[in-house]
């Protein structure tokens, strides 16, 4: 007669039925690990700040009729706002730096690098690029020169 | 107790899963990730191998990386999925979390908790897409966790399966069915208690924003459901 596990039996019996049937996927584990030279060593962080998804909805902004996205990074002396608009998987985002100045631009997403320029205003727009993480590098010439890149999320 | 096959296994494993799991070899015939363990528990990572991991990945060591890729992956994955994200979703908020990591390294105050670092950017994350970053999927069906892809040679399942008799697949079938009957309180927190390697408490409490001191309680209540759901089945009512 099969005596009814306990708490913790019950637990672990869970553990092990969940590694089975969702399991984290291994290709998954391998980016990870990958990720790591993704690390940008040579560039402020540019922190997520605000985010319209999460932070204050009625900020979102709408452009025709859809509702954009706003992100903004900031990092000690740029801060570099980012709308986003979605079309099924497929994401157009639209960019401003402030202080506005002309820059070149990297956008990391996926294992592809879009390459762009921000004008002497300061503004940008990429895509479509597919759902997923992204990243922006910002690099400015001049005397200063100076690299900023901005913290990984999901658009 | 020394457990040959045990050690086996995982090398078995790690040989068939690349050179990542190779680090892992070295741990108890229990196939403990980490040294230090406690015998005869599903462990946590241990906190202070923890920090030693991130301050040496801070300095660039790929290897302490990896380590702490094979640690905490359950735990953010069981995050996401605790979220009720589809699998594509979760995958997002998977890489999204690592990505974040590998820049913050060097400005993780405290390193030694850098799984509850993890756990609760897993969770901004998960919120983030679960809001409206989600790619539009049609099949998805948000109210029901998608049942994920069966991996039998996972290296979880390596490990899981020389640790104790395996359940067999009925009994295996009928519990995680159960599990998704129960009300979504109780699946986002047992769904992240169930991870592997197992969290400790501080870890559960950043992935689910929840005081430490509830986690037990809460736990306990969810279990005496999950109880009840498959006394239900096996007799027959639903």
């Amino acid at each position: 007669m099969r005596d009814e596990p306990d708490d913790n039996e019950l637990e672990a019996q869970l553990r092990q039925v969940a590694a089975r049937f969702d399991p984290v996927p291994a290709e998954l584990i391998r980016t990870a690990v990958g990720a790591f030279t993704w690390r940008t060593i040579d560039a402020e962080l540019a922190e997520l700040v605000f985010d319209s998804v999460v932070d204050h909805d009625d900020a979102a902004v709408v452009r025709g009729t859809q509702q954009a996205r706003l992100l903004s990074f900031r990092s000690s002396d740029l801060t570099i706002e980012v709308e986003v608009t979605a079309t099924g998987s497929q994401r157009t985002l639209i960019g401003q730096l402030i202080p506005p100045r002309q820059a070149a631009i990297e956008i990391r997403h996926g294992d592809d690098v879009a390459t762009l320029d921000a004008d002497e205003l300061g503004r940008f727009s990429a895509g479509p690029l597919h759902a997923g993480p992204i990243s922006l590098r910002c690099g400015t010439d001049g005397a200063a020169a100076h690299r900023v890149v901005t913290d990984w999320v999901s658009i | 107790m020394a457990d040959g096959t045990a050690t086996a296994a995982i090398i078995a494993a790690a040989d068939s899963w690349g050179h990542v799991s190779r680090i892992f070899v070295g741990v108890t015939g229990r196939g403990r990730r980490f040294p230090g363990a406690a015998l005869g528990e599903d462990v946590a990572v241990d906190p202070g191998e923890a920090g030693r991991l991130a301050a040496a990945a801070a300095g660039g060591d790929m290897t302490a990386w990896t380590a702490l890729v094979e640690g905490f992956s359950g735990l953010v994955w069981s995050a996401a999925r605790g979220y009720r994200l589809s699998h594509a979703d979760a995958s997002d908020v998977y890489q999204t979390t690592w990505l974040r990591l590998a820049e913050h390294l060097g400005r993780i105050q405290n390193p030694e908790r850098v799984g509850a670092w993890l756990a609760t950017t897993a969770r901004h994350e998960s919120l983030r897409v679960a809001r409206g970053a989600a790619r539009l999927v049609l099949t998805d069906d948000p109210g029901t966790l998608d049942a994920g892809r069966a991996d039998e040679n996972s290296p979880e399942q390596a490990v899981l399966d020389t640790e104790k008799a395996a359940l067999d697949k009925d009994r295996a079938q009928r519990l995680w069915r159960a599990f998704g009957t129960l009300p979504a309180r109780c699946q986002k927190l047992l769904r992240v208690l169930i991870a592997t390697p197992a969290p400790n408490y501080a870890e559960i409490a950043a992935a689910l924003d929840m005081p430490v001191g509830s986690i037990g309680p809460t736990r306990g209540r969810c279990l005496k459901q999950l109880r009840q759901r498959l006394a239900g089945e096996v007799s027959g009512i639903v």
